[in-house]
C-alpha cells in the first residue's frame, strides 16, 4: 500500500474516531444542543471533508469499485451524508440562494377544528411563513385503548381494577362491599337547580373526563363519588376508597383536507407513525389542544434531501449484507455445487 | 419462569465448566483406568450441562410466549422484554455459531444467558403497558429485533476477544476458530444487523417524530457503537491479524458502548430524550 492510500486510511480512522467522540459529547449536552453543535460552522467542515474522503477512498481504493459490496457500503454513506447536508437548514438556505428554491425547512402550523390555514411558524426564529395551499381540519379527535379502567384502593392497601362498564356492579369482597359505574362524562360540569348542585355532560367545546361511581357498603350504605382524569388520587378525609380513573391514549388523529384554489386537492387522515406528503412537505402530527381538544398542531417538513438519504440508506443496506452475509453464502453454495 | 431459566442457565454453566476441568484433569492422569472413568463422568456432566442449558432456553421461551399472551402484543417495549427476548435468543444464537460459523464459547453462551436474565427477574419493572402511539409501528418489531440479535453476536465477538486477549492463541477444538478469527467473523455476522437497526430506528424516527436523525443521546450511542465496529472494519484492514491484540480491544470497546446505549442511556437521568419510555 502506498504512502497516499495509508495516509487516506488513517485520516479516515482518525475522523471515525473523532465522529465516536462527538456522538459521546453530544450524547451528554442533549438533542436540542447537539442538533446545534452539529450543525455548526466547525461540523459543517467535518462533514464535507469526511464527504470527500469517502469519494476520495472510492476513488484511489481499486478493491472499494472491485468489491460490490464495499463500494455500495462507501457510496451508501456518501449520499447519507450528502442528503443530509442538502436537506439541513444550510442546504435550504444554500438552494435559496443558488437555485431560487425557497422552501420552509421545518416548522409548526396550529389548526382550528373546521377551519382553514397556511401559516407555518418556523422552528428556530419567529419567522411566520405561508404554504401555497391551505390544510383544512375536518376534525381533530383522540382515540383511547377499551376497556378503560377504575383504580380503586381502600385505606388498608388493597387495590382493585374495574372495567369502565356502565351498571355493571362488581364485588369488592364479602366485608367491603359492591362498586357500580353509573355515569361517564366527557366534560364533567355542575349545574344549580333550586338547592341541589346537577352534574351534566356539557356538549361544549372542552375536556372534563369523569366518571359517577357509587360504591355500597355491606350494611346497605351508597355513597356516590365522582372521579376525574385530570385529579387522580383526589381523596376526602371521610373517604374510605382512592378512586383513580385512567385511560390510556391509543391514538392522536387529525382529519384533514388540502385545499388549494378553493378546490380541494387531497384528503387525509394523520395520525402518529403515519405522515402525509403533499407539496414538498410532509405533515406530522405533532401536538393538540389538550384543555378542550378543539386544535391539532402539525409539523411540517420539508421533503429535501431525503430520497438522497433513503437512497443511501438502501445502498449501506445492501452493501453490508452483500459483503458480510450474502457473498459468503453464495461463495460456500458454489463450492458445494463445485 | 424466568427464575427457572436463570437456575437452569447458571446450573449448565458451572456444571459444563465442571466437566471440562474433570476431562482436563482425567486426561492428564497417570493412573489411565481411574484417568477414563473420570473422563466419562466429565462427559456425563457436560451432557447434563447440555441438557440444563436446553432446559433453560425452553423455560425462557415458555416465558416470553406467556407475556407476548400477556401484554397483546410482541413484547419488546421495556427493558424487561427487551432483557427476556436477549435471554431467550442466546440459545440458538450459540447453536447457529457452533454449527454453522465454527465459533466456540458454548459455555459463555449459557453465562450470557444467566447474566442477561437476571434483570429481566430481578431488576426491570414487569408491569404490563400498552402500547402509547408512537411504538404503533410495523417498524417496531424488526427495529428492536435486529438489534438484540445483533447485541448477542456482539457480546459473543467481545467474550471471543477477551479470550484472545487473555492469551488464548487457538482453540482446543479443532473445529472452532481461533479466538481472534472468531471475534472478527461474530463481528461480521452482527454488524449489518447493527446497521440494519439503525437504519430502520431512522426510518421509523422519519415516520413518527418527522426526522431521520434527531440528535437524541440513544441515537448518539447507538451512532458511537456503530462507528466503533466501522473503526474496527478499518484498523484490521490496516494492520491485519498483526495488531491482533488492539482488534479485540476494538471489540471490547464495541460493546461497553453497546452496554451503554442499552442501559445507561434508557436508566440514567443523565439522558433524557425521546427513547425514554423504554425503562
Amino acid at each position: 500500500m502506498n504512502r497516499f492510500k495509508r495516509a487516506v486510511l488513517w485520516i479516515g480512522l482518525a475522523l471515525i474516531i473523532l465522529l465516536i467522540f462527538m456522538s459521546v459529547y453530544g450524547a451528554f449536552i442533549g438533542a436540542g444542543r447537539a442538533k446545534s453543535f452539529f450543525n455548526s460552522l466547525p461540523l459543517s467542515i467535518y462533514w464535507i471533508t469526511l464527504i470527500l474522503l469517502l469519494i476520495v477512498g472510492i476513488l484511489v481504493f481499486r478493491r472499494l469499485i472491485s468489491i460490490p459490496g464495499l463500494l455500495f457500503i462507501h457510496a451508501g454513506c456518501v449520499l447519507i451524508l450528502a442528503g443530509a447536508v442538502w436537506g439541513s437548514q444550510a442546504g435550504h438556505k444554500m438552494q435559496k440562494k443558488i437555485f431560487g428554491i425557497d422552501k420552509i425547512p421545518v416548522g409548526q402550523m396550529a389548526i382550528f377544528e373546521g377551519e382553514s390555514e397556511n401559516r407555518v411558524a418556523l422552528e428556530n426564529d419567529d419567522e411566520v411563513r405561508e404554504l401555497p395551499f391551505y390544510l383544512k381540519l375536518k376534525d381533530f379527535r383522540i382515540e383511547y385503548y377499551k376497556p378503560e379502567y377504575l383504580y380503586i384502593q381502600n385505606r388498608g392497601g388493597k387495590s382493585w381494577r374495574i372495567p369502565v362498564e356502565i351498571n355493571t356492579e362488581f364485588s369488592l369482597g364479602d366485608n367491603i362491599g359492591t362498586v357500580r359505574i353509573v355515569r361517564k362524562f366527557e366534560n364533567f360540569k355542575i349545574k344549580i337547580e333550586g338547592d341541589n348542585r346537577v352534574p351534566y355532560d356539557d356538549p361544549q367545546p372542552g375536556s372534563n373526563p369523569a366518571l359517577e361511581v357509587e360504591i355500597q357498603s355491606p350494611d346497605g350504605q351508597i355513597a356516590t363519588n365522582y372521579v376525574f382524569e385530570r385529579f387522580p388520587g383526589h381523596i376526602h378525609a371521610e373517604d374510605r376508597f382512592l378512586l383513580s380513573y385512567k385511560r390510556v391514549i391509543s391514538d392522536y388523529i387529525s382529519e384533514l383536507q388540502i385545499i388549494r384554489n378553493d378546490e380541494v386537492v387531497a384528503e387525509k387522515n394523520i395520525e402518529v407513525n403515519h405522515p402525509f406528503h403533499f407539496g414538498g412537505y410532509h405533515f406530522y402530527q405533532h401536538s393538540y389542544d389538550d384543555q378542550a381538544g378543539q386544535y391539532t398542531i402539525l409539523m411540517v417538513v420539508s421533503d429535501t434531501g431525503v430520497t438522497i438519504v433513503y437512497a443511501g440508506y438502501l445502498m449501506l443496506c445492501v452493501g453490508v449484507f452483500w459483503h458480510f452475509w450474502l457473498r459468503h453464502i453464495f461463495k460456500a453454495k458454489k463450492a458445494d455445487g463445485d | 419462569m424466568i427464575y427457572i431459566a436463570i437456575a437452569a442457565y447458571l446450573l449448565a454453566f458451572v456444571t459444563s465448566m465442571l466437566a471440562f476441568i474433570i476431562r482436563l484433569f482425567a486426561t492428564n492422569m497417570l493412573f489411565r483406568r481411574i484417568g477414563r472413568i473420570l473422563y466419562l463422568f466429565g462427559w456425563v456432566l457436560y451432557l447434563f450441562g447440555r441438557i440444563l442449558y436446553l432446559f433453560g432456553f425452553a423455560f425462557a421461551v415458555f416465558a416470553y410466549g406467556y407475556r407476548w399472551y400477556d401484554v397483546r402484543h410482541v413484547p419488546l417495549q421495556n427493558l424487561f422484554e427487551v432483557f427476556l427476548c436477549l435471554g431467550m435468543i442466546c440459545y440458538p444464537v450459540s447453536w447457529f455459531c457452533r454449527r454453522v460459523l465454527h465459533v466456540g464459547g458454548r459455555c459463555s453462551d449459557m453465562l450470557i444467558g444467566a447474566i442477561v436474565l437476571f434483570p429481566a427477574g430481578f431488576i426491570f419493572n414487569a408491569q404490563p403497558q400498552r402500547l402509547p402511539p408512537a411504538l404503533q409501528s410495523w417498524l417496531f418489531v424488526p427495529h428492536v429485533a435486529v438489534y438484540a440479535l445483533s447485541y448477542i453476536f456482539m457480546a459473543k465477538a467481545a467474550l471471543q476477544a477477551v479470550r484472545q486477549l487473555a492469551g488464548q492463541a487457538s482453540n482446543p477444538d479443532e473445529e472452532l476458530l481461533p479466538p481472534e478469527e472468531a471475534t472478527y467473523r461474530m463481528i461480521c455476522v452482527g454488524f449489518p444487523l447493527l446497521t440494519l437497526g439503525l437504519i430502520l430506528g431512522s426510518w421509523w424516527g422519519k415516520l413518527a417524530w418527522g426526522d431521520y436523525w434527531g440528535w437524541d443521546p440513544k441515537e448518539l450511542w447507538s451512532l458511537a457503537s456503530w462507528l466503533v465496529y466501522v473503526g474496527y472494519f478499518h484498523f484490521r484492514y490496516m494492520f491485519g491479524t498483526k495488531r491482533s491484540r488492539i482488534n479485540s480491544a476494538w471489540a471490547i470497546i464495541g460493546m461497553l458502548v453497546i452496554v451503554i446505549t442499552l442501559l445507561w442511556v434508557n436508566l440514567s437521568q443523565l439522558f433524557p430524550g425521546l427513547h425514554s419510555y423504554a425503562t
